[in-house]
């Protein structure tokens, strides 16, 4: 087969794969903006003979979006945080530092990835309870506060770190944490980056548990908002087109702006 | 030199110490607490009792958790194959032709996407005159429409769908890694020794890929298991019992119905089965190369 031709076929292949993989977002998108059409007209709507912002304006005045996406935000940053921190401190002496017990943690965490919790999720709402964080936003963020599969990634990332480094800061007399702060971290921001990216999808998406803590609705982030939305207004399609277009924007522009890093972080996850 | 040891294994505990303290509240925990709470009736409502095995032989005589188990399983097995479509399309975003970093971005969307929005879209799409009909209907392939979502017949292969159309981009990055990392001499020297296109993927991409086979397939299978959130939104098990798949059984126990200690010994029986499952995969993959883990 000649190369021109292999490439041709490459390409209808790649754009019909794009269609199936898109197509559900641009229809969404093409629903959203056009005001008081029924997706399930017949024939439905697939392009929009208008286009106009009603829909947009009518549901960012119905619902309070900058409270949601505030919410969202805030829910996003301290889990990112949190995540950020405890596998960094926990995955570091697992990378670099020679002790008693190193091999013991390791399995444990090893078995924690072979042994999903079903029940895992009563549990924390138990003990959620008990710590009485129900109803706010540390409740929602401290059960996924650390992973075991960002301690995995940020191993990796720190076994790629030189001995030598830590080496030459204890010959100038260096706490391990001023090792660890100074001259290892920032050595590991591509890491950090990763595990980063991963975790704001992660909590910016969460929609069950937040809607177990919280009692009260106007706390919820954005997918919980979406889904009250749709509970009140399942008739009124152009609406929550437009407010299913505003809770996944945000996250679609972070991906395409990062997703070099991201991209590579995931594939990173399994080559080790 | 003793003395400088013992103060690394200080060091070591004092960084980890933070991190393990969440571990233990938030993952181990629950793994622990949930074997004597499935041996109570424990729930908010009522005075708790302790009830020896009486949750573990009700539930093998609770015939919704039994299709729900039944449920997951046939979730289970048809999910993975998901890898296949996902290895077709790492092949193809792995070709150096330009703006194929533009397909891989594309393709990736829905993994970013939450679930919810996911489910939204799908269930429109899938209505009774959604889009689907309409372009099933014009294109032949079905001659009156079909409510995909509450036809007891159709509705757990419909959620399938969603799950692995949400998942394709994510395991075609994974597989992705992989095609990278094989050596292109290797596709020299089958091509020099005649292989055609066809061959060189069943002999020279498929088997180098194994270990990244064998690792997709455990975590489809995990997801599989799991899977929760589109049968939540979607269908909330119905129709009837048709895609009640056992977190969502057990979610409604412990969460709606406040059964924990019921829900409990229910979340044991199929912990109990996937760390089962996951053991098998595990000897599987010990011949492939994810030694990392």
């Amino acid at each position: 087969m000649p190369r021109s031709l292999r490439v041709l076929i490459t390409y209808i292949l790649l754009i019909l794969l794009a269609l199936f993989m898109m197509g559900p977002f641009l229809w969404l998108l093409s629903v959203s903006l056009m005001p008081g059409r029924n997706v399930f007209a017949n024939p439905p709507a697939i392009l929009p003979t208008f286009i106009a912002l009603d829909n947009y304006v009518q549901v960012w005045n119905f619902m309070n979006f900058p409270r949601y996406i505030l919410n969202t935000v805030i829910i996003t940053l301290l889990g990112v945080v949190f995540n950020i921190i405890l596998s960094c401190l926990t995955a570091y002496p697992l990378a670099a530092f020679r002790f008693k017990g190193r091999s013991l943690v390791f399995t444990l965490l090893i078995s924690t990835m072979i042994i999903p919790s079903a029940t895992a999720m009563i549990v924390h709402y138990l003990t959620i309870q008990a710590f009485q964080l129900g109803n706010t936003f540390f409740g929602v963020v401290l059960p996924a506060a650390v992973s075991v599969f960002n301690i995995f990634l940020m191993r990796q990332t720190f076994l790629g770190i030189p001995a030598d480094i830590r080496d030459s800061g204890k010959m100038d007399g260096a706490s391990e944490l001023r090792i660890f702060i100074q001259l290892v971290m920032p050595l590991v921001k591509p890491g950090i980056a990763v595990i980063g990216l991963l975790e704001v999808m992660a909590f910016w998406n969460n929609f069950l548990w937040p809607i177990v803590v919280l009692d009260d609705p106007e706390k919820y982030p954005l997918a919980a908002a979406l889904t009250y939305l749709n509970g009140q207004f399942s008739y009124n399609f152009g609406w929550i087109a437009a407010g299913t277009m505003i809770s996944v924007l945000p996250i679609i522009l972070v991906f395409l702006f990062t997703q070099k890093y991201y991209m590579e972080g995931i594939a990173g996850a399994i080559k080790g | 030199m003793y003395k400088g040891f013992r103060s690394e294994s200080f060091s070591a505990w004092a960084f980890m110490a933070p991190g393990l303290l969440f571990l233990a509240v938030f993952t181990f925990w629950p793994i622990i607490y949930g074997i004597p709470l499935s041996l109570t009736d424990y729930s908010v409502i009522t005075e708790t009792n302790v009830v020896g095995l009486d949750n573990f032989t009700r539930a093998f005589q609770d015939h919704n958790f039994l299709i729900s188990l039944w449920n997951s399983l046939v979730y289970v097995l048809i999910v993975p194959v998901i890898q296949i479509i996902s290895i077709l399309m790492a092949i193809l975003v792995n070709s150096r032709i330009p703006g194929v970093k533009m397909f891989r971005a594309a393709y990736y969307i829905p993994v970013v996407t939450s679930m919810v929005a996911v489910a939204l879209i799908w269930s429109w799409l899938l209505g009774n005159n959604g889009v689907v009909n309409y372009l099933l209907l014009k294109a032949g392939i079905i001659s009156e429409q079909v409510s995909w979502l509450s036809t007891n017949s159709t509705a757990l292969y419909v959620l399938m769908f969603i799950t692995m159309w949400k998942g394709l981009g994510y395991y075609m990055m994974l597989y992705l890694a992989g095609l990278q990392g094989i050596p292109a001499d290797l596709y020299e020297a089958a091509r020099v020794d005649g292989a055609g296109p066809l061959r060189l993927i069943v002999h020279v991409t498929l088997p180098l890929l194994r270990p990244h086979i064998l690792f997709c397939t455990l975590i489809s299978v995990m997801g599989a298991i799991r899977v929760f959130d589109e049968v939540y939104i979607l269908t909330k098990g119905g129709p009837g019992t048709s895609t009640l798949t056992s977190s969502v059984y057990i979610f409604q126990k412990g969460l709606e119905q406040f059964n924990f200690g019921y829900a409990s010994a229910l979340g044991l029986i199929v912990s109990v089965m996937v760390g089962a499952l996951s053991v098998l995969v595990f000897r599987l993959n010990r011949k492939g190369g994810v030694n990392s883990y």
